[in-house]
């Protein structure tokens, strides 16, 4: 319990100090003024600028924490995160193509079909018929899969003017530039549906973790289980990816991030507190990117990239120690 | 009449081409212990997972009631079978309330909240298991027999008539094999459940169980009370060990000594 608190608290201390902290710099009393009505350009930047663009983080973030916690629950693997197997690059790279070919799809469609499409992929490439495909093999699957993705990405990067090339490749990178209560309005309502969902399936997920047989002899259709888990989870990725890109890694530490400030036993609790750390990781990392070099806007892919990949190389170390690679 | 058994009718089961179990009949009676014996390989866990409907048969099938396993509502049969997998696989942290608590999943709406039911279930299932003291402990923290024991209660908190168990005993030393069979005959005399289990040691099978069914490299050798089944040449047939069938000094049941 106290420790769902430290992470309450934590998450409102980023959400103010992103409101607060950038090149116009705004200050407490004027952040409460501006937030309901007032005007001037500190408050135009709070309403306009800041304030959505801190939501969409909170959205994305959420939504990829969620999804990460799915999926590493589902494979008893805390390698399994979306981002790791492929899928967000699947979801960005459907946007790409979606934006490239100039398609009028609406873009969270766009991307829960990629991320599918990468999941389907590499479910057919790891399946051997007659056999239970190891975790693992996923994991090194779906990094295939993710380099595949973003080579093509890149390839079809060189099809474009030089404009809309930086630009994609900016939002290829994860970027939370330019957003507005559109985006926000949108991950929110579709992180809301698919959180319910995900809630519903909170009990199979219980039983799975019990093991096939068990979950099987409780009761639980296990095959028809795993794969709306699977589906839930790749549509929560791509709610994340439509609007803040592939950001890197946010679904891979937000569960054991959540878990570790919360220390959350039961399974809706473990979910909550990995879309409390999601949604905390993303608005941080955009901070950072936006004001830790005064004058240069990074995109936030960049810091979490930064501060996934040690994360990262720390997992691998730990699960070699344990045998497990 | 009703008919509450567990059948295999003209049952063929196996991975791939291979058969690992060929036209089998069998009938499991409600109320008695059942013990699957034989040697690695011969087909009997993959029996007992057909008889919980974790595989399907490659042709005849199992009927409970006289209805096919594999027509019957997957929740609506996991009130009536319960099985323990040979390695289920421990949720880090668990408790041990927590883990007997999932045993009520077939029994609880998707919504309903925790009923009184549910509680005294998982309370008699603690009893049964001796492990009401130790409910609040880490399953982590436990030793291997208090383990299992915590599994058991799990499934006994399931509530079902029928209750299988894929080698209950195998990681066991002898004092908790013992306490394990003789919770799970004691359970059978008192709530009626029928225990179906795949046991290695021929000599604590004979001891805690009514019927042995035997398999052999070649299939089913014999089934019946162990009197009837430990025979020198049954034992022969199929483990290829010589041995003598003496009576067990302690209980009187067949025991079997390698020659």
């Amino acid at each position: 319990m106290r420790g769902a608190v430290v992470l309450a608290l934590l998450l409102i201390a980023a959400t103010v100090a992103s409101l607060l902290i950038g090149d116009v710099h705004v200050g407490l009393a004027a952040l409460w003024h501006g937030l309901w009505g007032g005007d001037g350009p500190g408050a135009l930047t709070l309403r306009i600028i800041r304030a959505p663009r801190a939501a969409v983080a909170i959205g994305a973030g959420g939504a990829l924490g969620l999804s990460g916690a799915t999926f590493q629950m589902l494979f008893r693997n805390p390698l399994a995160a979306p981002d790791i197997m492929g899928f967000t690059s699947g979801a960005g790279l459907a946007i790409l193509v979606a934006i490239t070919a100039g398609l009028t799809l609406p873009l969270p469609l766009a991307a829960t079909v990629g991320g599918l499409l990468a999941a389907a992929m590499v479910v057919l490439l790891s399946h051997r018929p007659g056999h239970v495909t190891p975790a693992l093999t996923l994991v090194l699957v779906g990094l295939g899969v993710g380099f595949a993705t973003s080579a093509f990405g890149t390839f079809l990067m060189t099809r474009l003017s030089t404009s809309a090339a930086t630009e994609a490749q900016r939002w290829l990178s994860g970027s939370l530039a330019a957003r507005d209560w559109g985006h926000a309005l949108q991950v929110w309502t579709m992180s809301s549906v698919l959180a319910t969902a995900l809630a519903l399936q909170v009990r199979a997920l219980d039983l799975l973790e019990l093991g096939d047989d068990l979950a099987a002899g409780l009761g639980l259709r296990t095959e028809r289980a795993r794969w709306a888990l699977a589906a839930t989870g790749v549509a929560l990725a791509a709610a994340g990816v439509a609007v803040a890109g592939p950001v890197p890694f946010v679904a891979l530490m937000a569960a054991p991030l959540g878990a570790r400030l919360t220390g959350s036993r039961s399974m809706g609790g473990r979910l909550a507190a990995a879309a409390g750390a999601g949604a905390c990781l993303t608005l941080v990392a955009d901070l950072a990117a936006r004001a830790a070099i005064p004058g240069l806007q990074l995109p936030i892919g960049v810091m979490t990239g930064a501060l996934g990949a040690p994360y990262l190389l720390w997992r691998l170390s730990r699960e070699m120690e344990k045998g497990e690679l | 009449m009703t008919d509450d058994s567990l059948r295999a009718e003209a049952l063929t089961l196996g991975y791939g081409e291979r058969a690992v179990i060929d036209d089998l009949s069998l009938t499991l009676s409600p109320g008695r212990v059942y013990a699957i014996l034989g040697p690695n390989g011969c087909g009997k866990s993959t029996l007992l997972r057909a008889f919980a409907r974790l595989i399907r048969p490659k042709a005849g099938k199992i009927t409970l009631g006289g209805e096919d396993l594999h027509r019957q509502d997957t929740r609506a049969l996991a009130r009536r079978i319960a099985i323990l997998p040979q390695a289920p696989l421990a949720p880090s942290g668990i408790r041990v309330s927590d883990l007997v608590k999932r045993g009520r999943t077939p029994w609880r709406g998707l919504l309903a909240p925790w009923s009184r039911q549910d509680h005294e279930a998982c309370e008699d299932a603690l009893r049964a298991v001796a492990m009401t003291e130790l409910q609040e402990r880490p399953l982590a923290e436990l030793s291997g027999g208090q383990r299992q024991r915590a599994w058991i209660a799990l499934v006994l908190a399931q509530q079902t008539p029928f209750l299988l168990l894929d080698e209950p005993t195998t990681w066991l030393d002898l004092p908790h094999q013992i306490e394990v069979l003789s919770l799970l005959r004691q359970r059978n005399r008192e709530a009626g459940t029928t225990v179906v289990s795949v046991l290695h040691d021929l000599n604590l099978a004979a001891r805690y169980c009514d019927h042995l069914i035997l398999f052999g490299p070649r299939g089913l050798v014999a089934q019946g009370a162990p009197d009837d089944v430990l025979t020198e040449a049954n034992v022969d047939l199929a483990f290829g060990l010589a041995s003598r069938i003496i009576p067990d000094p302690s209980a009187g049941t067949p025991m079997v000594v390698p020659r």
